[in-house]
C-alpha cells in the first residue's frame, strides 16, 4: 500500500497515465476540495472587489473584513427550506442543479495544473471539457423548463440560444490554438498537457504566436467564455432586472447554492483552458526574457513570497482594526490567520515542496487573474441587449475567428509554401 | 461609418476606459461607507434632531416662559404646555409639558417660535425606541435629553 502510494511520486506523469487508481482518487478529492474553496474564497473577492468598485466597503461585519461571510451564507443556504414549487416537474427540477454540478465539476478531470498533477492526460482534452461543459446548457433547461414558471423560461430559453451561439466562435479559436500546436512537431495534439508542452517546445506562448494572431484568437475566446458563464455583461439569463433571477429563479436554499457552485466551478473551467490553451499552462513567465538556473531558482521562490505578503497585508490588518473590545476577537482572528498563511508560506520554502508546488501556483495565478478580470468587466459594462449580444456572437466573433482560423493556417504553412512555390517557378 | 468611430469600435476603447475608471475607485480609503455604530456622521449645526428644553445653567430653572407660542407654532399640534405664575419671582413657569416625537416632522418651527430660546432642536438623531409610549417626552426628559437605547446582546 505504501510502496504503491510512493512509487507514483517519482514517476513524474499523471496519475491516470501512471495507471494508480488511488492517486487518481486523491488527486479528484483535492481537485473538488480546492475547487470548492476556490468559489468560497471567489465568492467573498467578488463582494469586496465590486463593493471597492462601486466606492462601497462590501461585507465588513462577519468576521474581519466579512472574511467569515460566505461560510455564513453557506450555513443560510444549507439550512433554508428546500421548497419545490406544486406544479413543478418534480424529477427533472431536482436533476437540473445535479447535472449543472456534476458536469462543471467533470470538466477539471483533464485540466493539468502541472505536468504531473492532473487527474489524467486524455488525447481529447479539450475536446472533453468543451464537450463536457457544453452539457450544462442540458441541465440550465431542465432547470428553466421543470420550474413550470415564466421567468426561468425566458432564463433557459435566452441562455440554451446564448451558449450555443457562443460555443461556436470558442470553437473556432480553441481550433486555431490546435492548429499552433502542430508547428514543430508537425502533428498536433488535443490534450490538455500536450498543447502546454508545444508551447514549451516553441519558446512562446500562443497568445503571442504569429502576432496578432494568437491574440486574436485569445480575444474572441475570452469574449466567448464571459457569454459562456452567462456572466456580465452577457448576463441575460439572469438578468436580475428583468427575470428575476432566470433560470433559477424557483430554486432556494441547497438546490440554489448547487446552482452557484456550478457557474464559478464552470468559470473556473473555461479559465483554465484560456490559460492553458494561450498562456502557457503552468509555465512561469518570462522563461525566454529571464531564463536561466538562477532565474529557474528566484522563480521557485514566488509561491512562498506571494504567500507572505498576503500573511503580511493580514497581520497589518489586524494593526489597523480599531482597538474596540467587540472587535478583539476579530482582530486575534485575522492575525491568527495571517499567522496561519505565514505558515503555509514557509512550508513552500521546503525545497521538495517548492518542486512540486510551483506549477500548480502559476497555473492558479493565471486563473486568479481571469477570475479578477470576470470581477472586473461586472463592475463596469452595462448589460447587453438580447439583440445587440445575438449580432456580437454570430456577426463579430464568428467572422473574426474564422478569418483566424484560416490565416493561422495559412501563416502556419508558409515555409512550406514557399518551397512549393520555389519549386514551381524553377 | 467614419475612420475614428471605427477604430474607436475595433480597439474597445470606450470599454477600456470604463476599466480605467473601475479600476481607480478600488482603494478601500476611497470608501463612502459609514461603518454606522464605530463611525458616526459629521452632524452639521443647523440640523433639527431631538428637541431639547434649555435649563438657566447658573440657577438651574427652565428658560420656559409658558407662552405658548411654541404649541400655536406646531403644525401637528403636538406640544402641550402648561403652567402657572411663580408668586415669588413672578415668572410663569412650566407645570407640565408634553412634546409627542411620534408626530413630529422636525420642521423646527416650534424652535423658531420660541422667545427666549429654551426650545431647541439638537444634533442628537438617535431617537429609536421599543414603543411608541416613550415616544412622548415630558418637561424631564426634554431637559435630560433622551438616552438613544443601546442594542445589548
Amino acid at each position: 500500500m505504501l510502496d504503491a502510494l510512493k512509487s507514483y511520486l517519482t514517476a513524474g506523469n499523471t496519475p491516470g497515465e501512471a495507471g494508480s487508481m488511488l492517486w487518481a482518487t486523491i488527486y479528484i478529492l483535492v481537485i473538488t476540495l480546492g475547487i470548492s474553496l476556490a468559489v468560497i474564497a471567489m465568492n467573498w473577492l467578488e463582494r469586496k472587489i465590486l463593493a471597492h468598485m462601486q466606492i462601497r466597503l462590501g461585507p465588513m461585519r462577519v468576521g474581519p473584513h466579512g472574511l467569515l461571510q460566505p461560510f455564513a451564507d453557506a450555513l443560510k443556504l444549507l439550512i433554508k427550506e428546500d421548497i419545490i414549487p406544486q406544479e413543478a416537474d418534480k424529477l427533472v427540477f431536482w436533476m437540473a442543479p445535479v447535472v449543472v454540478t456534476m458536469t462543471a465539476f467533470t470538466t477539471f478531470l483533464v485540466v493539468p495544473f502541472g505536468r504531473t498533477h492532473a487527474v489524467t492526460d486524455m488525447n481529447i482534452g479539450v475536446l472533453f471539457m468543451l464537450g463536457i461543459s457544453s452539457l450544462g446548457v442540458l441541465g440550465i433547461i431542465m432547470a428553466g423548463w421543470s420550474s413550470n414558471s415564466h421567468y426561468p423560461l425566458m432564463g433557459a430559453l435566452r441562455s440554451s440560444a446564448q451558449m450555443v451561439s457562443y460555443e461556436v466562435a470558442m470553437g473556432l479559436a480553441i481550433v486555431s490554438a490546435v492548429l499552433m500546436t502542430s508547428l514543430k512537431s508537425g502533428t498536433g495534439t488535443l490534450s490538455m498537457i500536450g498543447i502546454v508542452e508545444a508551447q514549451n517546445a516553441q519558446q512562446t506562448w500562443f497568445i503571442f504566436k504569429f502576432f496578432p494572431l494568437g491574440f486574436l484568437a485569445f480575444a474572441v475566446f475570452a469574449i466567448a467564455m464571459i457569454a459562456e458563464t452567462n456572466r456580465a455583461p452577457f448576463d441575460l439569463p439572469e438578468a436580475e432586472s428583468e427575470l428575476v433571477a432566470g433560470f433559477h429563479t424557483e430554486y432556494s436554499g441547497f438546490r440554489w447554492s448547487l446552482f452557484f457552485l456550478a457557474e464559478y466551478a464552470a468559470m473556473l473551467a473555461v479559465s483554465s483552458i484560456a490559460v492553458t490553451l494561450w498562456l502557457g499552462g503552468w509555465m512561469r513567465p518570462f522563461p525566454n526574457w529571464l531564463g536561466g538556473a538562477t532565474w529557474d531558482m528566484a522563480f521557485s521562490f514566488v509561491p512562498a513570497l506571494s504567500l507572505f505578503v498576503l500573511a503580511g497585508m493580514c497581520l497589518l490588518g489586524a494593526l489597523r482594526m480599531p482597538r474596540i473590545p467587540q472587535m478583539r476577537i476579530q482582530t486575534v482572528g485575522l492575525a491568527m490567520f495571517g499567522s496561519l498563511l505565514g505558515f503555509v508560506g514557509l512550508v513552500l520554502l521546503v525545497p521538495a515542496v517548492r518542486d512540486r508546488i510551483q506549477d500548480i501556483f502559476w497555473f492558479v495565478a493565471k486563473v486568479a487573474f481571469f477570475m479578477y478580470l470576470y470581477i472586473w468587466y461586472r463592475g463596469t459594462f452595462p448589460r447587453y441587449r438580447f439583440d445587440q449580444l445575438m449580432r456580437v456572437g454570430w456577426k463579430v466573433l464568428l467572422p473574426i475567428g474564422l478569418g483566424v482560423l484560416i490565416a493561422t493556417a495559412i501563416v502556419g504553412l508558409f515555409p512550406q509554401l514557399t518551397s512549393v512555390m520555389a519549386g514551381v517557378t524553377q | 461609418m467614419s475612420l475614428k468611430p471605427l477604430l474607436r469600435k475595433v480597439f474597445l476603447v470606450d470599454l477600456i476606459k470604463g476599466l480605467k475608471v473601475t479600476f481607480h475607485y478600488q482603494p478601500p480609503s476611497q470608501a463612502i461607507t459609514e461603518q454606522y455604530p464605530l463611525e458616526r456622521p459629521v452632524i452639521f449645526e443647523r440640523f433639527r434632531g431631538q428637541p431639547r428644553l434649555k435649563v438657566d445653567p447658573d440657577k438651574g430653572n427652565s428658560l420656559c416662559i409658558v407662552c405658548n407660542l411654541c404649541a400655536l407654532a406646531c403644525p401637528e399640534q403636538l406640544i402641550v404646555v402648561k403652567g402657572e405664575r411663580n408668586p415669588v419671582t413672578k415668572r410663569k413657569e412650566p407645570v407640565s409639558w408634553t412634546y409627542d416625537l411620534s408626530r413630529c416632522m422636525f420642521c423646527g418651527l416650534c424652535a423658531e417660535a420660541c422667545s427666549t430660546d429654551a426650545l431647541e432642536l439638537t444634533q442628537d438623531y438617535e431617537m429609536a425606541l421599543y414603543s411608541r409610549e416613550g415616544m412622548v417626552l415630558d418637561q424631564a426628559a426634554l431637559e435630560r435629553g433622551q438616552e438613544p437605547v443601546r442594542y445589548v446582546k
